[in-house]
C-alpha cells in the first residue's frame, strides 16, 4: 500500500489515538450486530409459526367460503360481501429495538359479532356466517404477520450494514491504520540510528584532528 | 390505514366478507400490475395482501419492489413460497440459512 503519512512523531501520536478509537467503535458495532441478530433470532421464531398459522387459516378460510357458496350460491355470498360494512382499521405505531424503529400494529373492529357485520342475519345462512369468521381471523393473522415482516426486513436491513461496517473496520480500516504506524515507528527508528551514527562519526573525526594536532604538538 | 387486497375474485370475496373495503379484482397480468402499482401509491394503505401465486404473473422489477416494500407492507398467502424471498433476504444478510 502506498503509505501517504509523514514519518513524524505528531502524526504517530495522531494514528495512535485513530487506532485506539476504531477498536472501540470495531467492539461495540460487533456487540450491536451480535444483540441485532439475537433480538432477529427471537422475531424470526414468531414469524415461522404465523406463517404456518397463516397457512392454516388461509385453507381454512377457503373452504368455509366455498361451502357458503355452494350453500348460497355465488350471488348469495356476493351480497352479503357487499353490505359488509365497518372496516377493519390498522393503527401504526412504532417500537424501537436497539435503534431500529420497527412498526406496531394495532387493530380494530376486525372479530365482529353477527350483529355487526351488516348483512341480514335472516337472508343468509349459517355458512356464510362461518366464511366470515374463518376470513375475520384470517385478517387478523395477517395484520400480526405484516408486523412481523416489517420488523424483519428492518431488522435485516440493519444487520446487513452493520456486518458491512464491522468487516470493514476489521479488515481494512484497523489493518491500514496499524500499517501506517508501524510505518512511521520503523522510520522514526531508522531516523534514530542515522542521527547516531551520524554523530559518531563526528564524535571520530574530530577525535582524529585532535590526536593529529596533539601529535604535531609533540612533534615541534 | 387501512388493510388492501388484490388478487382474483374469489380470493377477494372472502375479504369483502370480513368487511375489508380495498379489494381489487385482478384477472390478468396486466391488470394486476396496474392495480398493484396504483395500491403502492396510496398512502392510506398500511398492509397489501396478495395471492402468492399471482406474484409469478407480476414484472421483476414490481416483485422486487414490492419484496422490499416496507410501508405498505406486503404479506402473501397460499402457497410455500410465500418465505422464499425473505429467506433469500436472511441467507445473505445474516450468512446462515435459518429458515427451517
Amino acid at each position: 500500500m502506498a503509505l501517504n503519512v509523514k514519518p513524524t512523531r505528531s502524526e504517530l501520536i495522531a494514528l495512535k489515538k485513530r487506532i485506539k478509537l476504531s477498536e472501540r467503535g470495531y467492539k461495540l458495532l460487533k456487540m450491536k450486530r451480535d444483540g441485532l441478530i439475537l433480538e432477529f433470532f427471537k422475531v424470526l421464531a414468531e414469524a415461522k409459526d404465523l406463517k404456518n398459522q397463516l397457512a392454516e387459516k388461509y385453507e381454512r378460510a377457503q373452504r368455509m367460503i366455498a361451502i357458503a357458496e355452494t350453500v348460497d350460491g355465488s350471488i348469495g355470498v356476493k351480497s352479503a360481501a357487499f353490505s359488509a360494512s365497518e372496516n377493519p382499521v390498522i393503527d401504526l405505531k412504532s417500537k424501537n429495538i436497539m435503534g431500529v424503529v420497527v412498526p406496531k400494529i394495532e387493530s380494530q373492529s376486525v372479530k365482529k359479532s353477527l350483529t355487526n357485520r351488516g348483512y341480514g342475519v335472516l337472508g343468509t345462512s349459517a355458512a356464510i356466517d362461518e366464511a366470515a369468521d374463518a376470513f375475520e381471523e384470517l385478517v387478523e393473522c395477517i395484520i400480526l404477520s405484516a408486523e412481523l415482516e416489517t420488523t424483519m426486513k428492518r431488522l435485516l436491513d440493519e444487520i446487513e450494514s452493520t456486518k458491512r461496517r464491522v468487516n470493514a473496520l476489521e479488515f481494512k480500516v484497523i489493518p491500514e491504520l496499524i500499517e501506517a504506524r508501524n510505518f512511521i515507528k520503523m522510520r522514526l527508528d531508522e531516523m534514530e540510528r542515522e542521527e547516531l551514527f551520524r554523530m559518531k562519526r563526528t564524535k571520530g573525526k574530530s577525535a582524529a584532528k585532535a590526536a593529529k594536532l596533539s601529535a604535531a604538538h609533540a612533534a615541534e | 390505514m387501512e388493510i388492501a387486497v388484490i388478487g382474483k375474485k374469489e380470493f377477494v370475496l372472502g375479504f369483502q366478507l370480513a368487511g375489508i373495503k380495498k379489494t381489487y379484482s385482478a384477472e390478468n397480468p396486466e391488470k394486476l400490475t396496474e392495480t398493484i402499482t396504483k395500491v403502492l401509491e396510496d398512502t392510506n394503505v398500511g398492509i397489501l395482501v396478495l395471492q402468492s401465486t399471482d406474484l409469478d404473473q407480476i414484472p421483476r422489477r414490481l416483485q422486487v419492489i414490492i419484496e422490499n416494500s416496507v410501508k405498505p407492507t406486503i404479506v402473501t398467502i397460499g402457497g410455500q413460497e410465500a418465505g422464499l424471498s425473505l429467506r433469500e433476504r436472511i441467507k445473505r444478510s445474516v450468512g446462515v440459512d435459518l429458515w427451517k
